[in-house]
Order: structure tokens, then C-alpha cells, then sequence
């Protein structure tokens, strides 16, 4: 702000100097201009990349999704009405993996938060070595998740994997499990290594949030009398309410449509019993080369989108009127 | 605050408890990768499993290094995620400068939003009419696939890092430039940047970490195996030695060694980075 008024300052005075030469309002309009004219050009390689790359694509897929679209069987093509979501949404394992992808997105979140949370509320603490432990707690994040798979995938392996081995030897099973391997445990076992990799996020973003919980109201309402629950409760969690529903409707949204972790472990196995919408998409596409159908899909998930986005953003434009 | 002294002492050793319990957490998988590749066969195939390594050996990775497409994938990853860095940077430096200092503009400031709801756009959604796209171009199974899709994806990121750091440069020093009769680009170019150069070089070691770790479209445009880049390397790799678990590792290992050395570097970075731009977890 301040530098714009300081740029009125300067141009201000030129009018009465240049007065014999050029007229003043010429000036000023040429020079509006030819901003407008570089901050356009500036703008024009991304505005070019955003819309080829990010918006007709986004188009093609909600056109295609009412189209005929099998890259092996060509003979049938146009127009295909809703003929697709018909096909979609009579398959077999259609409800259960809209179950997963329910399941594996709740229990994701609501461990990241947790985990996020108290390891933040650690951080926050006057510890020694808080930045070593800062650093520490970011590594799960910064890796491609492609070694953290294989990494988790090595050490559940039924044979030597050193989990099974451990749990075998503490006694809490009584031989090795095939946790990836089994219908009932590979979607909990990856949901569980997801936590592990995402929670970091949650984690510094939480407290950067508890960083600007003041001190003395802490203080003060511990002088007064409330407890380490009560402070908690009434004082820090409201604090938070902002930056953890942010974070939340984004995570609902980033594990609901995350394709790579569940792919790398399992691809969806054993029997479609850690498959997701992302992967049954991807096999739709890239296995029965049905683009028509993985469209359909596709379009499906951008309305569930368009739905939890609009749901945040109504539900913070009421608590800022309400505010 | 009023607390007893064991009252006090009580959190203090929970803290700890805590932040150690977390560190194991976090850390293990990795300790236990490098332990891995380093094991001689025998002892990975232990039911005895030890932190200890008997003989260390580098077998796993001379097996990796001299045996498999290792190095053709890296080299691959590391030109894919190169050309992604330096076209994302040219690109963002001008965006994130119009977006700081034009914003007053109805286009620049729509293109801002535009951005911004981009980052919300899931990569799976996209993945089916890229790859189509790209077909009909002709460049499925070349690395121009990739680095324009992952082009795409960086450019809103580093967009908004770089105009954050332009916020912060004082706009007199560009107006005495602009008095001295230095034109626009000369004003970016000899003002501008040079005074921006490490927020630079944190915004290009985002992007180049951000296509390094990309997995699902390498894995989806590129087919042939001269091409390919590391992540889905990896992954093949799996299907390739079965149960040898000490390659696997080892091909991990060298994979995560460039991004750790960034990460070193870039750490203070991040983490502004990752609590300013919404960031793809």
C-alpha cells in the first residue's frame, strides 16, 4: 500500500514539468497502460499453461464422460448420454469401493490430526533439541512416497519383514501376518503408513497455530484455577479452529484422491479390497482402456469436489459472519 | 504457571517421552532401508533381525548400479525434473511479478484465483485427458510428457513463493531504477532478482524435489524403459527381484541421496513454503 502511494508522489509533480511539452493526462494514461500492458504479458505464459493444461483437460473429461470413449473397442462412438455412469455405477465393486475410499479417507485424516496434534503440542513445549526433533518429525513428508512404500512394503513382508518378526516375538501374534496380503488388514495397514507420511504437515501447520496462542491468557487461566484439560479445551482448541478445519477439508480432498500410496502397496488387492476411486479409475482407463467409463468416474469424484469445497468455504464464510 | 515441581517435571518427561516416541516413529522405516543395503543376504534373511551389520557389504549397490536401468533412470528423473525447474522458474518469475506488483489488475488478479483453485485440481482427474492429449502429440513415452505435465503443476507454487519474495523488495529501489532509464525487463533482471537470488534458489529446489518425487504420471505416460524415471524405476524393481530386498533398498538409498542434500539446504524454506502455498501432500 504505502508503495503505491509513494508512486502517486513522485509522478504527481511531472504534469508542471513536461506542462510545454506533452499534455499531463496523456502521460499518465500511457503509463497506466503500459503497466497494463507488461502485467498482461507477465501473466500470459502461466494463463496459457493453466488453461491448455489444467482447464480444457478438466473439460474433455466431463465431455468425455458423456461420450463412447473405449480405446480397444472403437466400433461404438458419439454421443453416449448417461450410458456411463449407468455402467460405473452398476459394477460390481462399484460399493465397495466407494466404502474404501470412505474408510481409507476418514481413518487417514482423523489419524493425521491426532498424530499432528499431540506431536505439535510436544514441539510447542520449552524442550532442548526442539529443532532436531522439528527436523526429524518432517522426514516422512519430504520422501517420495515410491520409498516410503517400498520401505513399509519391505518391513510387513510375512517373510523376515522385521514387524512381523517383532510382534511374533513380543508374543502379540503367533506367526508372521501378511498384512498387505490379507483382504481384511492391507487397506488398515496402508492407511496406517499414509498417516505416517502425512502427518508432518499437520504437524507444522498446527503449530505455527499454537505459536500464536499468547502466553499470558494460558497463564492467567491457570492462576485462576483450570486445569490442563480445561486450558486445552477452552483456550488453545478454539485458537485452532481455523487452521484445523483448513486443514482437514484439504486432506479430506489431497486422501480421497490419492492414487500412488495404495497403488505402490498393494495396487488395489488383494480381491479389490484396498481399491479406491483413483485406482479403479486408473483401471478403467489404463487396463480396459474404457476412457468413457474412467471419465464418468472421474467426473463423479469433481462434483464430490466441487460439493466438500463448497461445504468449507460456506462453512467459514458463516463463522466470519458470525465472528 | 502455577504447577507443583513434580507436576512440572511430570510433562516435561511426557514431552520427552512424546518427541522420542514420534522421532522412532518417523525415522526407523529409513534406519532401517540403509541397515538393509548394507546387509550381506544372509543376515536380511535372518529370523534374528539386527540393527547390527556383521559384514557390511555393497554388494546391493554395485548389483543396482552395474546390473540394472538404474542409472538410465536417474539420469532420466534428473533431466525431467531439471527442464520442469528451469521452464516453472522463467515462467513463475514474470507471474509472481505481475501477481506482486499488478494486482491492482482485474486480469492479473483473476489469473491469481485461477491458480489458486488449480492446486485443488486432484492429478487423478487430469490423468486421463493428459494422457490423451499427449498421445495425440505424439508424446507419450517421451520425457516431453512429463516435463510439461509437471511444468503445469509447479507453476502455481512457485508462482506464489516467488511473489512473496518480491512483496518484500522495496518497490522505491525499482522506481529509482526506472528513473535512471532502466526499462521493465532490465529492472527485473539487474534489480529485481539479484536481490532475490536464495529465495530463488528455494523456490527451483521445490520444484526440482516436487518432479523428483513424482510417481504416478511417470508411471503412466512413460512405457519404455530408456525413458522411465526413477519413482516408477523403483517400483518395477519390485517385480524384478522378487524378494531381494537388499537391491530394493539399496536402489531407495541413492534415490532419496539428492533430496535429502536439498532438503539439508532447504529446510527453513519449507517450512514457510509448505504453511504459505497450499502444497500437494
Amino acid at each position: 500500500m504505502n508503495a503505491k502511494v509513494e508512486k502517486r508522489n513522485h509522478t504527481a509533480p511531472l504534469p508542471e514539468i513536461t506542462a510545454g511539452k506533452t499534455p499531463a493526462p496523456r502521460r499518465t494514461i500511457s503509463r497506466e497502460g503500459r503497466a497494463r500492458r507488461y502485467a498482461l504479458l507477465f501473466v500470459l505464459p502461466a494463463f496459457l499453461f493453466l488453461l491448455l493444461l489444467n482447464a480444457f483437460p478438466l473439460g474433455q473429461v466431463v465431455w468425455d464422460s458423456f461420450h463412447y470413449r473405449n480405446m480397444v473397442n472403437t466400433a461404438q462412438q458419439g454421443w453416449a448420454g448417461l450410458s456411463n455412469f449407468a455402467g460405473v455405477l452398476h459394477s460390481e465393486i462399484i460399493v465397495k469401493t466407494l466404502w474404501n475410499t470412505v474408510l481409507w479417507t476418514v481413518l487417514s485424516v482423523a489419524g493425521e490430526y491426532i498424530a499432528g496434534l499431540v506431536s505439535a503440542m510436544a514441539l510447542n513445549q520449552p524442550v532442548r533439541g526442539r529443532a532436531i526433533f522439528r527436523g526429524i518429525i518432517i522426514v516422512p513428508w519430504v520422501v517420495p512416497i515410491v520409498v516410503a512404500g517400498m520401505m513399509w512394503t519391505w518391513m510387513l513382508t510375512p517373510e523376515y519383514g522385521v514387524i512381523n518378526v517383532w510382534l511374533v516375538k513380543l508374543g502379540i501374534i503367533e506367526k508372521p501376518y501378511y498384512w498387505l496380503g490379507e483382504m481384511n488388514t492391507a487397506l488398515l495397514a496402508i492407511t496406517f503408513v499414509n498417516i505416517w507420511r502425512s502427518f508432518p504437515f499437520f504437524t507444522i501447520s498446527l503449530l505455527a497455530g499454537l505459536q500464536s496462542v499468547s502466553r499470558e491468557v494460558v497463564e492467567a487461566a491457570a492462576i485462576d484455577g483450570a486445569g490442563v484439560l480445561t486450558r486445552f479445551r477452552k483456550i488453545v482448541m478454539p485458537q485452532l479452529k481455523t487452521v484445523s478445519l483448513t486443514l482437514i477439508f484439504m486432506h479430506i480432498i489431497w486422501t480421497a484422491i490419492n492414487f500412488d500410496f495404495i497403488w505402490i502397496m498393494t495396487e488395489g488387492g488383494p480381491f479389490h479390497a484396498s481399491e479406491t476411486l483413483p485406482i479403479t479409475i486408473y483401471r478403467y482407463a489404463m487396463k480396459e482402456f474404457d476412457m468413457g467409463a474412467a471419465s464418468s468416474l472421474s467426473t463423479l469424484m469433481l462434483g464430490f469436489m466441487i460439493v466438500v469445497f463448497s461445504l468449507f468455504y460456506f462453512t467459514t464464510m458463516k463463522k466470519k459472519q458470525e465472528a | 504457571m502455577v504447577a507443583s515441581r513434580g507436576e512440572k517435571r511430570f510433562w516435561m518427561l511426557l514431552t520427552y517421552a512424546v518427541l522420542i516416541l514420534f522421532s522412532v516413529y518417523c525415522l526407523f522405516p529409513f534406519l532401517w532401508m540403509l541397515v538393509t543395503s548394507l546387509k550381506p543376504t544372509e543376515q536380511i534373511r535372518s529370523v534374528n533381525p539386527t540393527f547390527w551389520i556383521d559384514h557390511p557389504t555393497f554388494k546391493h549397490f554395485a548389483n543396482v548400479l552395474y546390473h540394472s536401468k538404474f542409472g538410465t533412470y536417474f539420469a532420466n528423473s534428473v533431466k525431467v525434473a531439471l527442464s520442469t525447474t528451469v521452464i516453472a522458474i522463467a515462467v513463475s518469475i514474470f507471474a509472481g511479478y505481475a501477481l506482486s506488483r499488478y494486482g491492482q489488475f482485474r486480469g492479473v488478479k483473476s489469473v491469481g484465483v485461477a491458480m489458486l483453485l488449480s492446486q485443488m485440481i486432484p492429478g487423478v482427474l487430469l490423468m486421463i485427458p493428459l494422457y490423451l492429449i499427449m498421445k495425440h502429440l505424439g508424446l507419450i513415452n517421451t520425457p516431453g510428457s512429463l516435463i510439461i505435465a509437471y511444468t503445469t503443476f509447479m507453476i502455481p507454487l512457485c508462482t506464489f513463493m516467488m511473489k512473496s519474495f518480491f512483496d518484500s523488495v522495496p518497490m522505491e529501489i525499482e522506481e529509482s531504477a526506472e528513473m535512471d532509464g532502466c526499462g521493465k525487463l532490465g529492472t527485473i533482471f539487474r534489480i529485481v532478482l539479484p536481490v532475490s537470488i536464495p529465495s530463488l534458489i528455494a523456490t527451483s529446489l521445490f520444484a526440482f524435489v516436487n518432479a523428483w518425487n513424482e510417481f504416478m504420471f511417470g508411471y503412466v505416460f512413460i512405457n519404455a524403459d530408456e525413458n522411465r524415471t526413477l519413482t516408477p524405476g523403483i517400483m518395477l524393481f519390485k517385480g524384478l527381484y522378487l524378494t531381494d530386498w537388499g537391491s530394493i533398498s539399496a536402489a531407495s538409498v541413492l534415490s532419496v541421496l539428492p533430496v535429502i542434500i536439498m532438503f539439508a539446504y532447504m529446510q527453513r524454506f519449507l517450512v514457510e513454503g509448505m504453511t504459505a502455498g497450499a502444497v500437494k501432500g
